[in-house]
């Protein structure tokens, strides 16, 4: 019998929060899932629902409180923070719905940037900027600040940099939220288009429904418990 | 993560800031400028009198009479020193003496034929004159044969009063206590510290001022240069055992007499400055003290405004190491800025003063070395705590501070 690893899998995580007046939140009651390489996958919820919660703890800036989570089938729970940062770094690519780029730095170096956290040698970095933002079509922009460009130009570099390390793992969290209709879905086909072509394996996470269904299965989180696990036909 | 690309980031993050940055930096500036102001001033004057001193050669030491020099200075209390001493001290048969100087002084009024005015009067033997190697304006010195001759070397402001400026006197009289004495040279001095003393003095031989004009064969002091320079305490030792004996002070009785070196001098000179210095040092840590406290608070400021950003960069794989290293070099860099411009005010502070007061100008190199050292130092110590706050951020927390 073969058994096939998962890219990542929760096992029974649970995550609570101290809120700092003494009283504890439970943001996650038991998930377990598995998630395999290629899939393009959508988590919903209404806010509060602990989709984000489980974002960070797949992205691996977050631990889980108990339960374990096993990537590529290693458990990091454990992991020190300088192994997890080096799985960000290398495994993971983040994009965030706000705040993405470095504040006064060019739309080169916020590229750049994991890279030098990842040791790659000088020469390799210039060319594979450039190949990260011909991907997002944004080589005409390399040496603009970040305060230079627009909502959808910026979430295009936030996925330019994500890319650049060749990670497993794309997580966008809320990456449209602050997009109006036409940019919002221009930014999910470039996450299409990364599935499609180089078979990354991508996590999207919104409470917008259009959005879920551009993915090819779509977890919903209702008060910390996944409450559908859907398949969709595109 | 490449140390280039970091101090890139770190000048443009105290870029954003300059206000904030240069308020910050003005502790560190004014501390290490106070030091470096005062260490090259410390050092220009050292310089500059050990320069006048040992223009006089530096191999000599003075006998006085008096316990100290002060009480020397202020008339020689108790016993005088004689011509008789000083023979002695050269029949003595002393190791290391080269020659003996005995030297009379006192003031009297000098006249020439237009003028009259109180003078200082040297009375110098050949030896004397060979120590103080005076520089000759007009004329010559005096020789061997002179020493009982009523020849008198005028110092040009000497000469100035009495004959007017510019004009040669050698040859024509002037009357010392209405004695007449033929003048055979005027010398000049440029010492700083001893010319305008040196040239408002008038040198005659010594046997002729004890035996004519004071009527004493008591001596202002003894001049005794030695061979080896080595050896310049030895000998300093030899001639106060043997004044001792001569003078019969018994074991215990205090010294009746004092000598007293140029490089005493010069130790005493260095001894002052490096303890001003020190003390300014002191004072300046001060102020680098609370400097760094400031560059503290503001990185502490700094951290906290770019918390989100913390978040960021480690999402993206930046280690706590490098979290760490990017603060560190950015207060490091703040501290160092701080101390070169601090430098640069302390070294164009001493150059000022070294102007105004008419001294020569020198940079101490190794206090500029050791502000940048400590500067550095600085913003390593005081760095420390923010670079450790930010780099132990978790970066959930991080990423959701607000």
């Amino acid at each position: 019998m073969t058994t096939i690893t998962s890219l990542i899998e929760l096992q029974n995580v649970s995550k609570a929060y101290s809120l700092g007046d003494g009283t504890m939140y439970q943001s996650l009651y038991g998930i377990t899932l598995k998630i395999n390489e290629g899939e393009f996958v959508a988590i919903v919820g209404p806010s509060g629902s602990g989709k984000s919660t489980t974002m960070h703890i797949l992205g691996a800036i977050d631990l889980p409180s108990t339960g374990r989570y096993l990537f590529k089938g290693r458990d990091i729970s454990q992991y020190s923070s300088d192994e997890l940062a080096e799985i960000r770094n290398k495994e993971i690519g983040f994009v965030f719905q706000s705040f993405n780029l470095l504040p006064r730095t060019t739309v080169y170096k916020n590229v750049e940037r994991p890279m030098l956290y990842g040791g790659v040698p000088a020469q390799e970095r210039e060319k594979r900027v450039y190949e990260a933002l011909s991907l997002v079509d944004l080589t005409d922009k390399a040496q603009n600040l970040s305060n230079q460009l627009s909502g959808g130009q910026i979430q295009r570099v936030a996925v330019a940099r994500a890319i650049i390390m060749n990670p497993r793992l794309i997580l966008a969290d809320e990456p449209t939220g602050n997009l109006d209709t036409k940019t919002s879905s221009e930014i999910m086909s470039l996450f299409k288009k990364l599935h499609q072509k180089q078979g990354s394996t991508v996590i999207v996470i919104t409470h917008e429904p259009d959005i879920a269904h551009l993915a090819e299965r779509v977890i919903k989180i209702v008060d910390g418990k996944i409450v559908s696990d859907a398949s969709l036909v595109n | 993560m490449e140390y280039q690309e970091i101090i890139n980031s770190s000048i443009l993050a105290l870029r954003v800031n300059k206000v904030r940055t240069a308020l910050t930096m003005l502790g560190i500036i004014i501390g290490i400028s106070s030091v470096i102001l005062i260490a090259s001033v410390g050092q220009s004057v050292v310089a500059f009198i050990t320069n006048e001193l040992s223009s006089f050669g530096s191999n000599y030491f003075q006998v006085a009479p008096g316990a100290d020099m002060f009480s020397s200075i202020a008339g020689g209390s108790g016993r005088p020193l004689t011509v008789k001493d000083s023979d002695a001290i050269r029949d003595s048969g002393i190791d290391n003496i080269e020659s003996v100087a005995p030297i009379s002084f006192t003031s009297r009024l000098v006249a020439s034929s237009e003028k009259e005015k109180n003078y200082l009067i040297y009375g110098l033997t050949q030896e004397g004159q060979d120590m103080l190697k005076p520089e000759l304006l007009y004329g010559d010195l005096m020789t061997e044969s002179d020493s009982i001759s009523r020849v008198a070397i005028l110092g040009k402001d000497v000469a100035a009063g009495l004959f007017g400026e510019e004009v040669d006197p050698v040859g024509e009289s002037i009357r010392i206590d209405g004695i007449r004495f033929r003048v055979i040279g005027v010398t000049k001095s440029e010492s700083k510290l001893a010319g305008s003393f040196l040239n408002s003095s008038v040198v005659i031989p010594l046997q002729v001022l004890n035996d004519q004009i004071t009527g004493s064969d008591e001596l202002w002091e003894i001049d005794i240069s030695v061979n080896n320079i080595l050896y310049l305490n030895q000998t300093m030792d030899d001639v106060t055992h043997f004044l001792r004996d001569r003078r019969g002070l018994a074991d215990g009785e205090e010294n009746d007499f004092n000598l007293i070196s140029l490089k005493d001098s010069l130790d005493t000179i260095q001894t002052i400055t490096n303890l001003l210095t020190l003390l300014i040092a002191g004072i300046s840590s001060v102020s680098l003290v609370v400097g760094g406290v400031g560059v503290m608070n503001i990185m502490l400021v700094s951290v906290a405004e770019r918390t989100k950003e913390v978040g960021l960069l480690k999402s993206i794989g930046a280690k706590d190491k490098d979290i760490l290293v990017q603060f560190l070099i950015e207060s490091v860099v703040m501290t160092l800025i701080g101390g070169l411009v601090g430098i640069l005010f302390g070294i164009a502070g001493a150059f000022a003063i070294s102007i105004l007061a008419g001294i020569p100008f020198s940079l101490s190199l190794e206090w500029i070395l050791l502000a940048l050292i400590v500067s550095s130092l600085v913003g390593i110590v005081f760095g420390l705590y923010p670079a450790r706050h930010a780099a132990k951020l978790s970066p959930i927390e991080a990423l959701r501070y607000e």
